[in-house]
């Protein structure tokens, strides 16, 4: 486990600049760079970090395709959110 | 980045916020509750409130899921995780939540297998590489995590991998809003919405509040901007003596949330006659328990859960800040006995907590001037 940049306490989860990932209403805008169809999971980048996704709830997927991650879940997909607004 | 940068822009901030001093009686003191704790993070870490003028008072909900956990519930893992062949994973701020004797933190140092996941299929990873262990995932959240929990269980049903379960300490948004709308002793003009909570739920679940309680709501992001439009908007909704739900965050929140995340969430899991939230009590069908489908993947069931009754610390005064009754920094022991360091009360640990956020960013800046 890393440290959260700048931060004064040692316990501290590292949750990078924005709010900790692994709670409250919080999620985070992530981009897809490899698809594994058959388990339903995808791996993303948020630019800096990457990490497995499950994409259910989101599918259709594609490669590029930008999610809304919440807790290792993408629980929305941006482009066609925003398309739709 | 796409998506974010264009919330951020100062020159826009600015119009929004001369906006705001435009829609405001003069006299007038506005209350508006945002209900979300990420909401409470932006608001201090960006100084949004230094924006808005000094009779519009934003005061913070009981929406962040790690602050709302009573120390019983804090016991009651302390305990699974004590048990021999247990391994047990929960969410990196859960860790720090003081429990009548002491965080899983301390339980930790102490020789308990706990581990720090950022995910439910991190935890049940864990599970696939530990078969000879019992692995238990910590399931806190609202309506945004608890789909993720759903979806890991369903796999794990589906791979076979019988040594994970789920203590499910999940909660839901709405019956606490309508226990703070029945509350006497705060009044509220309008609401900030719960934006991921909304991307999951929808915006329907709030049109209680302007029917049966004649308060607006606007469903707002996170980046500063976001919130600033969501103050004008309740604001005009007052001018204009309108009074409905409103979404702000339309780029990412539809009207009707996300089906398939609601669907999987019904067959997961059920709701509790009621729940003990910190600082509120016990509020009927307020917390989420895994459905009898999915009962054998149910910690509470497979393991015998002391189901621990805690009196909050005298001291701490959580649940008036949880209710917004009060400032975190009217709390007695806030930023003396009280830090992220060594919290007393579960506001100060995590990130989303009215008073770590508080803490953290905007503790030398109490006084604003009047309008």
């Amino acid at each position: 486990m890393s440290l959260s940049a700048g931060s004064t306490n040692p316990f501290a989860p590292a949750c990078g600049s924005e709010h900790c990932i692994t709670c409250g209403d919080d999620g985070v805008p992530m981009v897809i760079v490899a698809l594994d169809p058959e388990r339903g999971l995808a791996l993303c980048s948020d630019g800096a970090d990457r990490s497995t996704v499950e994409t259910a709830l989101v599918e259709p997927v594609r490669l590029g395709d930008r999610l809304l991650v919440h807790a290792g879940t993408a629980i929305a997909k941006l482009d066609s959110v925003l398309a739709r607004s | 980045m796409k998506f974010v940068d264009e919330f951020r822009d100062p020159e826009l901030g600015r119009v929004l916020a001369a906006e705001i001093l435009s829609l405001v009686e003069p006299g007038r003191h506005y209350k508006f509750m945002e209900v979300c704790g990420g909401h409470t993070h932006s608001i201090y870490k960006y100084g949004v409130d230094d924006l808005l003028p000094a009779n519009v008072e934003l005061v913070h909900g009981p929406g962040c899921p790690v602050c709302v956990i009573p120390m019983g519930r804090v016991d009651d893992g302390i305990a699974v995780a004590r048990r021999e062949g247990v391994i047990f994973t929960c969410f990196g701020d859960m860790m720090r939540v003081p429990g009548s004797e002491g965080s899983l933190l301390e339980a930790k140092a102490a020789g308990a297998d706990i581990r720090m996941v950022y995910s439910p299929l991190d935890a049940l990873r864990i599970a696939k590489q530990n078969p000879d262990r019992e692995v238990v995932f910590f399931a806190i959240g609202f309506e945004t995590t608890a789909p993720s929990t759903a979806l890991t269980l369903k796999r794990a049903r589906a791979e076979g991998v019988s040594n994970f379960s789920c203590m499910c300490s999940h909660v839901t948004i709405v019956p606490p809003l309508r226990a703070l709308l029945e509350s006497p002793d705060l009044r509220l003009d309008g609401f900030i919405g719960p934006g991921h909570v909304s991307t999951v739920v929808g915006a329907r679940p709030f049109e209680f509040i302007p029917i049966d309680y004649g308060r607006p709501v606007v469903i707002a992001g996170f980046e500063p901007l976001d919130i600033l439009q969501a103050v004008s908007m309740i604001l005009r909704q007052l001018r204009e003596d309108r009074c409905q739900v409103e979404n702000q965050y339309k780029r990412v929140v539809p009207y009707e949330g996300n089906l398939r995340a609601l669907e999987v969430m019904s067959e997961v899991f059920a709701l509790r006659p009621h729940f003990e939230w910190r600082g509120l009590g016990f509020i009927s069908h307020s917390g989420l328990r895994l459905s009898d489908a999915y009962a054998e993947l149910d910690t509470e069931r497979r393991f015998v859960v002391p189901g621990v009754r805690v009196a909050d610390p005298k001291a701490c005064q959580c649940g008036e800040v949880l209710k917004g009754v009060i400032k975190p920094w009217e709390c007695k022991v806030f930023g003396t006995a009280c830090t992220p360091e060594r919290p007393i009360g579960t506001c100060m640990v995590s990130s989303e907590g009215a008073c770590a956020a508080y803490y953290n960013y905007g503790r030398f800046a109490r006084e604003r001037e009047v309008v």
